[in-house]
């Protein structure tokens, strides 16, 4: 009785693997199908719905089929597809670059190696420095940038005349002094999340001459400078110029009813804002003490190691980042293009937020490149010590534990 | 189930000429039952009990989902486990979670049971309403709770601040985070514990209240004696399935704080999700799993025996 049970169960076993393996598509006369997976759900959907319309209609041999998904189900669904050979051709995985080598890991993401500022060709020299660095793993290239995004100021003119002040800080001190004069009232001078979001708190840091970790992905939170930068911003918020313990969603929210004067945000929160009728200004982030600085962020885009059609995925992540593809993008979107030589094209930059956003790019660092288990140095290390902090920690101690727990995790000794 | 465990027993003591034709008649009538359970349990092996068992053989490595070669790590996982502070967090929050959830639950739950008895228009109208939470999805309640509780934009804090009170940060400030949450659960859940203690109450027949009416039993003396060990076996249900359930919260946490803020609502299956879904660390989250399983497995056994302690059927 039990051999027939084993038996059974082996049976069902195996049909349930035979039917999940057999997806490979029958060859056929018609144009290579690839598909296509991402996690673009706000704003600025149709822009890239628009760009994947264009390729299509441009191209006779590939069709790419677009699917959107929140990214939470990408992050769960698309590392062990791509791992067996599964799941979409071309995807991007995550918003945060640094899943790149969690990828790697795996062996699932294609090398790019169609280099070159021909047609058909990625041209590396030109896309945005950071990103590249970001996606080449000893010495190949393994994504390309979807999208490149800086962090900028965005302020409530409204509040900005009640309050008496004529222009957007220009300068930290100002920027500060400004987020003090603009507190009043049941209003924020400056809108800051702690968690479940693009980081604000680095540009912060850095403003005031401070880092998270060096070169050698070793912590600097507990040196003079970086506890100075914290404890700077820390005073200001227990002050009261920014609420505590805010996700990147309440931030937003707080912003769009006019109840803070300023936030640092990126290019896909300006159509919300607009919506939500408020008086929108966008100003570059405020000068620091070691000059310009900004946050830059990139979706990584890549290939599946497994893809039945590697030349076209190649095709298709080459013509993304194309001169004619970017500057749709950008004119679409109002975020900034992922190559660096479109910054003179007169189109680009007679859209004003395409060009404050692209005339950041220069200045704009990643949050956290290439550091090892950078996702647990963010969720494990630098988001806790912000929540401490800003709920009455010393600052001193709260950063030392942070480094401690930052060292551990990246292996700096 | 005493039943069927003591028919066996009973029939070994028989003599031994009347026991074969017996076992020859329970094996065929086996077979077909196995037959009839044949593609249930199929399914139950390949998409429950195989994955139960693989999570153990991913939890004794440091396990990549598609590499060709996993590196065996023997106890490690368990014993970085035992030493990590976060782990030690999330098990003090899901236990704080579970406790006071299930107690509250169990209390206000019986005590609105006992309260919508009688049938009756308005009672049957009150009913619903406490019912209604629990048909909605926690992900939804979570929502909508978040939203109501927002400091800045939220009705409750609207509210307070129009009585010229502070706005409350409930899910901001790790002090308030997790009672929030439990509170949020309570709410939605109160309407299925009444639901099922009220079936229970119904079920105690009135001559036993009769009887004790005529010994002399008064008011609580009636719960004490007569109605709560009535429903003792629904009461063990109830219990069971709202520990289970509360050691497992995911989605009202996930939506309400992500585990923030601080770790303060940190639970053992939120810690999982992240170490799993978002560090890739699948060896590590499995091991949390298993240690899940454990501290499940070993509370319903004593609930089992705490409510059947003096069972005399």
């Amino acid at each position: 009785m039990r051999k027939i049970t084993t038996a059974a169960a082996a049976g069902i076993i195996a049909a349930v693997a035979l039917s999940g393996c057999s997806a490979t598509a029958p060859e056929s006369d018609g144009p290579v199908e690839l598909t296509m997976l991402a996690g673009f759900t706000g704003g600025d959907r149709a822009a890239y719905e628009g760009l994947v319309d264009t390729f299509n209609t441009t191209h006779d041999d590939i069709h790419v089929t677009l699917e959107i998904q929140p990214w939470d189900s990408i992050a769960q669904t698309l590392p062990a597809a791509w791992a067996t050979g599964q799941g979409p051709d071309i995807a991007a995985p995550n918003f945060d670059p640094n899943v790149v080598a969690n990828y790697l890991e795996t062996n699932s993401l294609l090398a790019l190696d169609n280099l070159g500022s021909g047609d058909g060709q990625i041209d590396a020299d030109v896309l945005f420095p950071a990103a590249v660095d970001a996606f080449t793993v000893d010495g190949s290239l393994y994504a390309v940038p979807a999208n490149v995004a800086t962090l900028q100021l965005y302020y409530n003119k409204a509040l900005f005349e009640a309050a008496g002040i004529a222009e957007p800080p220009a300068t930290v001190e100002e920027f500060q002094q400004d987020a003090v004069k603009l507190t009043a009232d049941g209003v924020y001078g400056l809108s800051l999340a702690e968690r479940e979001t693009i980081q604000m708190w680095p540009i912060l840091q850095w403003l005031e001459g401070g880092d998270i970790v060096d070169a050698t992905s070793c912590s600097v939170l507990d040196t003079p400078e970086g506890i100075e930068s914290l404890t700077v911003w820390t005073d200001l918020v227990k002050q009261g110029i920014a609420p505590v313990g805010l996700t990147g969603a309440e931030s937003d929210s707080l912003f769009s009813a006019g109840q803070a004067a300023m936030q640092l945000n990126g290019p896909w929160a300006a159509a919300g804002y607009k919506d939500a009728g408020i008086d929108l200004g966008v100003a570059p982030v405020p000068t620091g003490v070691d000059g310009d600085v900004t946050l830059g962020s990139t979706v990584p885009l890549a290939a599946s190691a497994k893809t039945a059609h590697p030349a076209e995925a190649k095709e298709f992540l080459a013509w993304w980042t194309g001169k004619e593809a970017q500057k749709q993008f950008a004119l679409a979107s109002g975020f900034p293009p992922v190559r660096t030589d479109l910054a003179d094209d007169p189109e680009l930059s007679a859209d004003p937020v395409v060009a404050a956003f692209a005339a950041a790019l220069p200045s704009a660092r990643l949050y956290l490149p290439g550091v090892p288990e950078a996702t647990k140095v963010d969720s494990e290390g630098y988001v806790p010590l912000i929540g401490e902090i800003t709920r009455g920690a010393d600052v001193a101690s709260a950063a030392a534990k942070a480094s401690a727990t930052i060292n551990g995790l990246t292996g700096c000794k | 189930m005493t039943q069927t465990t003591a028919l066996p027993a009973g029939g070994a003591a028989r003599p031994a000429g009347r026991e074969a034709p017996r076992r020859s008649r329970t094996v065929r009538r086996g077979w077909q039952a196995w037959l009839f359970a044949g593609p249930s349990l199929a399914i139950i092996l390949v998409f429950i009990a195989f994955p139960i068992v693989q999570s153990f053989w991913f939890s004794l490595h440091d396990w990549k989902i598609g590499a060709t070669e996993q590196k065996w790590l023997g106890l490690a996982n368990y014993e970085r486990l035992f030493g990590d502070p976060l782990f030690w967090n999330a098990f003090r929050v899901t236990l704080v979670f579970a406790v006071v959830s299930v107690v509250l639950q169990l209390v206000l739950g019986y005590a609105a049971a006992s309260a919508l008895q009688r049938e009756g228009l308005l009672t049957r109208m009150v009913r619903s309403v406490f019912f209604f939470p629990t048909i909605v999805a926690l992900a939804t309640i979570g929502l909508v709770w978040r939203f109501l509780l927002d400091p800045s934009i939220g009705l409750v804090a609207g509210i307070t601040t129009s009585f010229g009170l502070p706005a409350i940060g409930w899910l901001q400030d790790p002090a308030l985070a997790l009672p929030t949450v439990i509170f949020v659960s309570v709410w939605k859940n109160v309407g299925f514990t009444m639901v099922i203690l009220l079936a229970g109450l119904k079920g105690v027949p009135a001559h036993l209240y009769e009887a004790a009416r005529l010994d002399g039993a008064r008011g609580l003396q009636l719960t004490r004696y007569v109605t709560l060990p009535s429903i003792r076996p629904t009461l063990l249900f109830t219990t069971m399935i709202l520990t289970i359930n509360s050691f497992q919260v995911f989605d009202l946490v996930y939506v309400m704080t992500k585990g923030g803020p601080l770790f303060s609502t940190d639970t053992l299956v939120t810690m999982m999700f992240r170490e799993g879904f978002e560090n890739f660390d699948f060896g590590y989250a499995s091991a949390i799993a298993w240690v899940l399983f454990a501290v499940i497995m070993v509370l319903s056994a004593i609930q089992l025996r705490v409510f059947r302690y003096d069972d005399v059927d």
